[in-house]
C-alpha cells in the first residue's frame, strides 16, 4: 500500500530524466543543423558565383584568343587564295591556319571555277575530318549573310562563333567570310583543356563546401556544449536544491542570459535556505519552550507532590483528622497532582525524543519475565492472558520496554476491556509482541491516528485518564530501538497492537557498557 | 528494623526553598531527622558539623554543583549520598553514579520512594554473619565490615561493601546486574543498571591491583558480574 506512491514517484522521475535527455539532444540537433544550413548556403552560393565567373572569365579569354587567331590567319592564308581555288590549295591554306590542327582545325569553303562548291579542310584523316555538317546551320546561315552598310557597319560580313558540345567535350565553332568574295572559313576548337581546369574548380569549391559543412557542425557542436553545459550545471542544481541540499549554489560567470539564470537560481536557493532555516528555527525555539516549560513544572511539582503525599497520609490515618467536608477535596488535589506528574513526565519524555537525545540503556532480558513483571507491578495479572515462553531473551532497554508494554496492555484494557492477550513470538532476528483486547476494535478513520500526540476519538468520547501521549512514546520507544509497532483490527473482533523489536539492537546506540573484551578470560 | 535503631539523621542539600521545605516534612514524618542546606557550601559545611547518616543531594545546585559536592564528600567520607536529579536517562546519573553516589530518585519524587531508597542504603551497612572470607590479597571480615587489601583498611562505602558482600557469599557464581540491583539496591523490578556498573567500576577501583584489567570483579558477558579468587 505504502510502496504506490514511492513506485509512481520512482517512475515518473525516470520518465523526466528520459525526456530531458532527449529534450537536450534535440537542442544540439537543431544548432548542428541550423549552422550547417547557413555554412550550406554561404558555401554554395559564394563557390557558384566563383565558379560562373570563372568559367566565363576562362571561355572567354579562351575563344577570344582562338578567334583572334582565326582571323588573323584567315586575312593572311585564305585572303591570299585565287577566286576559284582547288581543294588542294584550300586544304594546305586550311592546314598552314590551323597549325596543322595544333590549334583548331579550319574548314575553308570556296566557289570553284565552275560554280561548284570547293572544300578544304586542315583534318588529316577521315575520321578527324572537320566537314560543314559540323558546324550549326544558324552559323553557317549567320556567316554568309551579307550585311547592309551603314556607318556603325563597315564591313559586308562579320565573323561569327557559337560554342557546342559534341559528346562531353566542348567545343567552339567560329566561321568568317573573306570580304571582298573570298572563301569562306569556319573553325573548331576543343574547349576540353578549359573545361578541365574549370572541372578541378568545381571539385575544389565542392571539396572546399564540405569542409565547411563538417566546420560548421563542428561549430554547432562547440556552440551546444557552450549553452548546453550551464543548462546541464543548472539541472543538476536544481535537483540538488530539490533533494533537501539548500545550500546548493552555481558559480556565476560572464554576464549572458545563462549567467542571468544562474544568479537567478542562486537568489532563489538563497532565500529557500532562508525561509527552512527560519522555520526549523522557530520550530525548534517551540520545542524548547516546551522542554524548558515542563522542566520548570517540574520544581513546583517535586514540591507539590511531596506534600499531598503528607495530606494523602493523613487521610489514611484513621485518625479522622481531617474535616469529611475538605476530604473530597484533599483527595481531587492528590489524585490530579498524580495526573499532572504524568503528563509533564511523558512532555518531559517526548521532548527528549524530539531533540534526539534519548539514550538506549541495553541489558539481556527474559522477555516472558519482564512482561510478567510489568503486568504484575500494576496489579494487571487477572486481566491479561500472557501467551509466551519463558527462556526467549532480548537485549533491550528494560525500561523503556516496560513502557511500551505499559502503555499498550493499559490501552488494550482501558479501551477493550478484559481479557487482553499478550502473545511473544520469535520472527527471525525479531521479536514479535502482540497485544490483543476483546472490544470492538479501533474505527478505520480513528486507525492511522492512534499514534498521533493528544489524539481524540472524537469529541464526544469521555476524557480518557490517559496523557494523550501514552501511545506516542510507546511507539518512539519501539524506533529508538530500530522497532516498530503497528496497530490493525482482529478479524476475530478487538484491536491487535503488534510490537516488533531486533532482539539484539545495534550497542551504537548505548554508551558505558562495560568492555565485552575482559569477560572472555573466565 | 528493630524499634531501638536509632533514628537515622539526613543531611538534605537542596537550593528551591519549596522543595525543600516539602521533602523535610515528608521525610520527617517517615520517621527521620532532617538537616537541610541550601547550597554545596553550606551542605559541606553541615556535614563536619553534624555528621549525618546519609546525604540526599540536588544536582542542581548554585556554586558548586551537586556532582561537586559528591566528589569532595567521598575524598574524605563513605557515607551514602542519594542524588536528587531531573532526567533519569540522560548524562547526569551516569557523572553523579561516577562522582560517587550510592543511588539517585527522579524529581518529582515521591516522598514514600525517598524514604524507601533511603532505608534500602542505610541497611546495606548492617552486619549480617561472622566470618571472614579471603580472595588473593583482599579480606573481607564480616564481622567487622571492614575489608583489608595487603593488611590496608579498604575505605568503602556502604553500597560498595554491599556490592563486594554479595559477591563473595557466592565466590565464582555470576550475578546478573538485575540480581545485584535487588540483593544490593533493593530495586525491586527495573532498577537501573548503570547502578551496578558505575559501582563496580568503583569498587574495582579500590581493591584490583590494576583496575583496569580486573582479576577478583570479573565481567561474564551477557550475564552480570562475578568474583574470583585470583590463580
Amino acid at each position: 500500500m505504502s510502496d504506490r506512491p514511492r513506485g509512481f514517484g520512482g517512475w515518473s522521475a525516470a520518465r523526466r530524466a528520459v525526456s530531458s535527455g532527449l529534450r537536450f539532444t534535440s537542442l544540439r540537433l537543431r544548432l548542428v543543423v541550423v549552422f550547417g544550413l547557413v555554412a550550406l548556403t554561404a558555401a554554395v552560393s559564394a563557390s557558384g558565383i566563383a565558379y560562373w565567373l570563372n568559367r566565363e572569365a576562362v571561355l572567354t579569354r579562351a575563344q577570344d584568343a582562338a578567334l583572334d587567331d582565326f582571323e588573323r590567319e584567315m586575312q593572311s592564308h585564305a585572303g591570299t587564295l585565287p577566286v576559284h581555288p582547288t581543294e588542294g590549295q584550300l586544304a594546305y591554306a586550311a592546314r598552314q591556319m590551323g597549325d596543322d590542327g595544333e590549334r583548331f582545325s579550319v574548314l575553308l569553303i570556296a566557289e570553284g571555277k565552275n560554280g561548284e562548291t570547293v572544300q578544304g579542310s586542315s583534318g588529316k584523316s577521315a575520321l578527324d575530318d572537320f566537314t560543314l555538317r559540323d558546324v550549326p546551320e544558324s552559323l553557317r546561315k549567320a556567316v554568309t549573310k551579307k550585311q547592309e552598310l551603314s556607318s556603325g557597319n563597315k564591313n559586308e560580313y562579320h565573323l561569327y562563333w557559337q560554342r557546342v558540345i559534341d559528346g562531353d567535350t566542348p567545343y567552339l565553332v567560329g566561321g568568317a567570310k573573306v570580304i571582298g568574295g573570298g572563301p569562306t572559313g569556319y573553325m573548331l576548337k576543343s574547349l576540353e583543356p578549359e573545361a578541365k581546369d574549370l572541372n578541378s574548380l568545381a571539385w575544389s569549391l565542392g571539396i572546399a563546401t564540405g569542409l565547411a559543412l563538417i566546420g560548421s557542425a563542428l561549430l554547432a557542436q562547440a556552440a551546444a556544449t557552450t549553452v548546453l553545459k550551464p543548462v546541464q550545471r543548472l539541472g543538476v542544481a536544481a535537483r540538488r536544491l530539490g533533494e533537501g541540499k539548500l545550500d546548493t549554489r552555481l558559480r556565476v560567470s560572464g554576464t549572458d542570459e545563462l549567467a542571468d539564470l544562474s544568479r537567478t537560481f542562486n537568489r532563489a536557493a538563497e532565500s529557500l535556505e532562508k525561509q527552512v532555516a527560519d522555520m526549523s528555527a522557530r520550530d525548534e525555539a517551540s520545542r524548547r519552550f516546551v522542554a524548558d516549560m515542563s522542566h520548570e513544572l517540574r520544581t513546583p511539582l517535586t514540591a507539590i507532590t511531596a506534600v499531598t503525599e503528607v495530606l494523602e497520609e493523613e487521610l489514611d490515618a484513621e485518625t479522622g483528622s481531617v474535616d469529611p467536608m475538605i476530604e473530597p477535596a484533599v483527595r481531587l488535589v492528590v489524585s490530579e497532582t498524580r495526573r499532572l506528574n504524568d503528563l509533564v513526565e511523558n512532555l518531559m519524555e517526548v521532548t527528549r525524543f524530539d531533540a534526539g537525545t534519548a539514550r538506549l540503556v541495553l541489558d539481556d532480558v527474559d522477555i516472558a519475565d519482564q512482561i510478567t513483571a510489568c503486568i504484575d507491578a500494576r496489579a494487571w495479572l487477572d486481566a491479561v492472558d500472557l501467551d509466551a515462553e519463558r527462556g526467549i531473551m532480548a537485549r533491550v532497554d528494560p525500561r523503556r520496554l516496560d513502557v511500551i508494554l505499559a502503555n499498550l496492555i493499559g490501552n488494550a484494557l482501558k479501551h477493550g476491556g478484559s481479557p487482553v492477550t499478550v502473545s511473544v513470538r520469535e520472527d527471525a532476528d525479531d521479536l514479535l509482541i502482540e497485544v490483543q483486547d476483546n472490544g470492538p476494535g479501533i474505527p478505520e478513520d480513528v486507525l492511522p491516528h492512534v499514534f498521533d500526540r493528544f489524539y481524540k476519538a472524537s469529541a464526544s468520547r469521555p476524557r480518557s485518564e490517559g496523557s494523550g501521549l501514552g501511545l506516542s512514546i510507546a511507539l518512539e520507544n519501539a524506533h529508538i530501538h530500530g522497532g516498530e509497532i503497528t496497530a490493525a483490527n482482529s478479524p476475530k473482533g478487538g484491536a491487535v497492537f503488534a510490537l516488533r523489536l531486533p532482539r539484539h539492537t545495534s550497542p551504537l546506540a548505548t554508551e558505558d557498557q562495560p568492555k565485552a573484551t575482559e569477560g572472555s578470560g573466565g | 528494623m528493630g524499634q531501638n535503631v536509632p533514628v537515622p539523621s539526613l543531611l538534605l542539600i537542596e537550593d528551591d526553598d519549596a522543595i525543600r521545605t516539602a521533602l523535610e516534612l515528608s521525610l520527617t514524618r517517615q520517621g527521620h531527622r532532617v538537616a537541610t542546606a541550601a547550597s554545596g557550601e553550606d551542605g559541606l559545611k553541615l556535614l563536619r558539623e553534624q555528621r549525618p547518616d546519609l546525604i540526599v543531594l540536588d544536582v542542581m545546585l548554585p556554586g558548586i554543583d551537586g556532582f561537586e559536592v559528591c566528589r569532595r564528600i567521598r575524598r574524605t567520607d563513605q557515607l551514602p549520598i542519594i542524588l536528587l536529579t531531573a532526567r533519569n536517562d540522560d548524562i547526569d546519573v551516569v557523572v553523579g553514579l561516577e562522582s560517587g553516589a550510592d543511588d539517585y530518585v527522579v524529581k518529582p519524587v515521591q516522598g514514600r520512594v525517598l524514604d524507601a531508597r533511603i532505608r534500602a542504603v542505610l541497611r546495606r551497612g548492617e552486619r549480617e554473619a561472622n566470618d571472614a572470607a579471603t580472595f588473593g590479597s583482599l579480606v573481607i571480615d564480616r564481622a567487622a565490615m571492614t575489608v583489608t587489601k595487603n593488611g590496608d583498611d579498604l575505605q568503602l562505602t556502604p553500597t560498595e561493601l554491599r556490592l563486594l558482600l554479595e559477591l563473595s557469599r557466592r565466590p565464582g557464581q555470576a550475578l546478573s546486574r538485575q540480581q545485584l540491583l535487588r540483593l544490593v539496591w533493593e530495586h525491586d523490578y527495573l532498577g537501573d543498571s548503570r547502578l551496578v556498573d558505575a559501582c563496580v567500576q568503583r569498587l574495582r577501583a579500590k581493591v584490583e591491583d590494576v583496575p583496569s584489567s580486573p582479576t577478583l570483579i570479573r565481567t561474564v558477558r551477557g550475564v552480570g558480574y562475578r568474583l574470583d579468587t585470583p590463580q
